[in-house]
């Protein structure tokens, strides 16, 4: 089964909250000291395509868009042991367009040629939006399952089986690849971490680097249907009252009008 | 009868001694093959130079093979050690004085000297052997503490060395007896048994019992003689080199360097992995017990057990048919993972060896082997390392940032201040852990109190790499290591004090190894050099009952026990109460080696068997400087306290208290 994992780099989403900015002018978060890192579900989907690789002969890709530093994410999933890693270089780091990440991740898949499952995190930890895997899917013409928490080979040739979670439970599914699958986190697919030897190697390997250009993906068709009108972080207030009243029964009309304004005014 | 003539006659009442020289023959060569074979296995480990500064290594020698220093340590087994080992020094010395007069043909068993050395001392050093063994024989087989192993070749050893006294004496006072020795009273014990005998047999008998009971003292000793290299009896020539090899740095400075070059395994797994210090360290080993019953591990019933790593390691080394590129992981218990994941790596074990051994770095080499070769080890203490190398500091989840402990102090950074004499290293304890962060509060307000020109990095500093050394992730170690050395250089920092033991030993003792080189205190010996200087003086004492818990990393590894213990006194105006394992025998927090990431079993936890040691003492204060024994020693202190109150509490705070100037209206 050929496998390609898409792979988001991400600002490092454990940093202190108080640490944290974003550049209200430019409407994206501040690099500030910290690193930027693998996303987790992006994680999850390459360990649910080791899993599955190990299960079963089969090859995996390890696919991202984004800038040169992107790099480190791919060696690492080099580190553990994917066969080839691809970087879309040209675009910026978080573009927060889902739909033209979509677009060149489409493009890349179809350079790359044969495949069977394309993985991609459920959602990244920086914007959430957790659009990419549905519009990937369109963009490619495939199907697509979302909030997969395994993949394994199917009852006959060219399908694959999902377990998929649900709000009720579980839905397991037999698809008819190629297929996009959207990965979620599970107790069965923890990242793992990777054998030092192999960090070593992982940096004698090639890796495949590919600009939008030769992709033929446009760079100013970005942000043609998706924007970030306004970016600010949450404030948080506390306030206290207390409510005056001469009786208990005063304290309680008084609060409950209070109370009225409050809920009218959010 | 005049005392300058006194002596006896050598070899009185044998005949045919030509047979005692023939067997010396085969004695020899069953030895000497026996030691053989084990100097040919200690040639099969890897290279390694223990042979540089003879004089000092000489010094080891006398100070712990000839006077046994740490065999002392424990007294009761210090004592008939010593016993023994000085009983047969002077009966091998008495036999060489018999050696050179008779063989050799110098009279020298002649007047005072064969009445004083060669009947009395001997005879009096004969019974503490004598004694010695039975002491020895009344723990083996009575107290049988739990340290100890238990086989029969050590009982055949005490029992053989038992009869080899024995039939000595008697041998003697036969002799005495059926000669009527003029000189017997100076062999006070062979002339008790020569008056025993007297009115029981006749001189007749006790000649044929002489000649029978010397021949069967002959037999018995070249036998043993023969047998002891093949059996723990080795110690005395394996301890001894061991003893002479062993390492000259602090403990702290052990562990190895790893060549990532090289094609072999990361780690160690198999024998063939280990250098011939090691492969000697099996040897040298006497199955005394004491780093297992030192162990802090142990001590709360888990399976790591530092004595029996080493003696199946022996084991394995010794299997005839065993072959050294076979993985030993995983081959008893002693040598599992699960052991091998509960090492705190406190030292105590290579502290407490007599002999030398180093057990603890090879738990360290097992460990590389399982993190870089299998990346196999416990959860939590992955998710520390990988946030050690996305975020510089193991402290998974950590609300704080490097810099928010110093709100409102006004602390100088290498960006603002060029020209620092000394450079605070904060450590990630310090800097991300809420308790620590008023210890280097405390720290920063003392050094300006005293008005030293410092400045921290700030948002530049990363951790040294400690718990990833002793985890096992040498490859992130040496990332760090150089990262770390090359942002301290780029700054020109020449003096580092550290908040942290860890951050201190490997400053101190491991980045030397990747060309860093800086003066670096702890910060309880920075504090004790300012005081000792004038620079800072305890106002009003404290008036608290202080216990000092000392920091492995800075008493075993480092050898510092009385700068914090200064601090205490200036703090309190008396010495710390001491807990009853103190300094060099002090007990584990629990929080090192990368335990301090690790969730403990709850019954099996080494911090509150650490806080039972606090709440045993009338202390309201245990005092640390180091925070993972803060953070250990509070949640010990809170799950075993019961209605005590105890307060755990840094040097540096304790000290501030003192010399922090009075608010303005009191």
């Amino acid at each position: 089964m050929n496998l390609v994992v898409c792979i988001k780099q991400i600002l490092d989403p454990e940093i202190p909250a108080r640490d944290f900015r974003v550049d209200a002018a430019a409407r994206v978060a501040e690099r500030g000291g910290a690193n930027l890192v693998m996303n987790i579900f992006c994680e999850n989907a390459l360990e649910s395509a080791l899993q599955c690789r190990e299960a079963n002969e089969g090859k995996i890709t390890a696919l991202s868009v984004g800038t040169d530093e992107a790099e480190d994410v791919l060696r690492k999933a080099l580190a553990l042991k994917v066969d080839e890693a691809i970087l879309v270089s040209g675009g910026e780091s978080s573009n927060p367009d889902p739909a033209f990440v979509a677009k060149t991740l489409a493009a890349a898949v179809r350079k790359i040629g044969e495949y069977d499952v394309v993985l991609v995190g459920r959602e990244a930890g920086d914007w959430g939006a957790g659009q990419t895997g549905g519009l990937l899917a369109e963009e490619l013409g495939v199907p697509c399952v979302s909030f997969a928490e395994s993949i394994e080979p199917g009852g006959s040739d060219g399908t694959v089986q999902v377990k998929r979670q649900t709000d009720n439970g579980w839905e397991l599914l037999e698809v008819a690849t190629p297929l996009v699958v959207t990965i979620t986190n599970h107790d069965k697919n923890v990242p793992r971490i990777p054998k030092t030897r192999d960090v070593m190697q992982s940096y004698r390997k090639p890796l495949t680097k590919w600009t939008l250009d030769e992709l033929d993906v446009d760079p100013s068709s970005a942000n043609d249907y998706y924007e970030v009108a306004e970016l600010s972080i949450p404030q948080k207030e506390t306030k206290c009252e207390f409510i005056e009243g001469d009786t208990l029964e005063d304290k309680i009309g008084a609060f409950a009008k209070r109370l009225g304004d409050v809920i009218r005014s959010i | 009868m005049n005392r300058s003539d006194a002596t006896r006659q050598v070899l009185w009442n044998i005949e045919h001694v030509w047979v005692m020289y023939a067997l010396l023959v085969p004695t020899t060569l069953i030895a000497a093959y026996g030691v053989y074979r084990r100097v040919r296995q200690w040639r099969k480990g890897q290279s390694e130079n223990r042979f540089d500064r003879p004089v000092e290594r000489l010094r080891l020698v006398v100070a712990y093979a000839l006077l046994q220093l740490r065999t002392w340590r424990r007294a009761y087994p210090g004592v008939f050690h010593a016993m023994l080992f000085w009983g047969f020094v002077i009966l091998f010395i008495a036999t060489c004085v018999v050696l050179i007069d008779y063989d050799f043909g110098i009279p020298i068993m002649r007047g005072e000297f064969y009445l004083i050395f060669q009947s009395l001392i001997v005879d009096i050093f004969g019974v503490l052997a004598i004694v010695g063994v039975l002491m020895a024989a009344a723990r083996r087989f009575i107290t049988r503490p739990k340290y100890l192993v238990y086989t029969t070749e050590s009982a055949v050893i005490l029992l053989l060395v038992f009869a080899i006294l024995v039939t000595g004496f008697l041998v003697e006072g036969w002799r005495i007896a059926a000669t009527d020795d003029p000189w017997g009273a100076w062999s006070p014990f062979g002339n008790l048994v020569a008056n025993a005998s007297r009115p029981l047999m006749t001189v007749e008998a006790m000649t044929s019992a002489h000649w029978a009971t010397w021949w069967f003292h002959l037999f018995l000793v070249f036998g043993f003689l023969a047998w002891a290299p093949y059996t723990k009896m080795l110690h005395v020539l394996a301890s001894t080199a061991n003893i002479y090899t062993a390492r000259l740095a602090p403990i702290g400075a052990t562990l190895r360097k790893v060549d990532f070059d090289s094609e072999e395994a990361l780690g160690i797994h198999t024998l063939a992995g280990f250098t011939w210090k090691d492969l000697l360290d099996f040897d040298a080993c006497t199955e005394c017990g004491r780093c297992t019953a030192v162990c802090p591990a142990n001590r709360v019933d888990k399976l790591l057990s530092p004595r029996d790593i080493i003696l199946d390691l022996q084991r394995l080394a010794r299997d005839p048919v065993g072959d050294f590129a076979e993985p030993f992981l995983g081959k008893t218990d002693a040598l599992s993972a699960e052991a091998f994941w509960e090492c705190t790596t406190c030292a105590a074990c290579v502290e407490a060896c007599p002999v030398s051994i180093e057990q603890f770095p090879k738990i360290v080499d097992a460990r590389r082997y399982l993190v870089m070769e299998e990346a196999e080890f416990p959860d939590t203490m992955q998710q520390a390392l990988t946030s050690l190398e996305t975020r510089g500091h193991p402290m998974r989840g950590t609300s704080f940032s490097r810099v928010d402990w110093m709100q409102g102090l006004d602390v100088p950074t290498v960006a603002d201040v060029k020209d620092a004499d000394v450079l605070v290293w904060v450590g990630c304890g310090g800097a991300l852990v809420e308790r620590n962060q008023s210890v280097v509060r405390a720290l920063v307000q003392l050094l300006k109190a005293a008005g030293v020109k410092f400045a921290v990095l700030g948002r530049e500093e990363k951790c040294n790499g400690d718990p990833a050394r002793r985890i096992g992730n040498e490859f992130l170690f040496e990332q760090l290591a150089q990262e770390n050395i090359a942002t301290l250089e780029k700054h020109k920092v020449k003096t580092i004090v550290t908040s942290c033991p860890h951050c201190f030993n490997t400053f101190a003792n491991e980045y030397p190894q990747f060309g860093g080189r800086f003066e670096v205190f702890h910060h309880s010996q920075y504090l004790a050099k300012l005081v000792d200087e004038g620079k800072l003086a305890g106002k009003s004492p404290l008036g608290q009952r202080v216990t000092f818990h000392d920091p492995c990393y800075l008493g075993r590894h480092n050898g510092e026990y009385d700068a914090p213990r200064q601090l205490v006194q200036i703090s309190t105006k008396n010495a710390p109460v001491e807990m009853q394992q103190t300094r060099s025998n002090s007990f584990c927090c629990g929080g090192g080696g990368g335990m301090s990431f690790v969730d403990e079993p709850p019954d099996k936890r080494v911090n509150q068997e650490r806080a039972r040691q606090v709440l045993e003492t009338v202390a309201d204060v245990v005092a640390v400087g180091c925070p993972f024994c803060m953070t250990m020693l509070e949640d010990g202190i809170n799950a075993t306290k019961g209605d005590r109150e105890v307060r755990v509490m840094d040097v540096a705070e304790l000290l501030w208290q003192t010399v922090e100037p009075a608010p303005p209206d009191s």
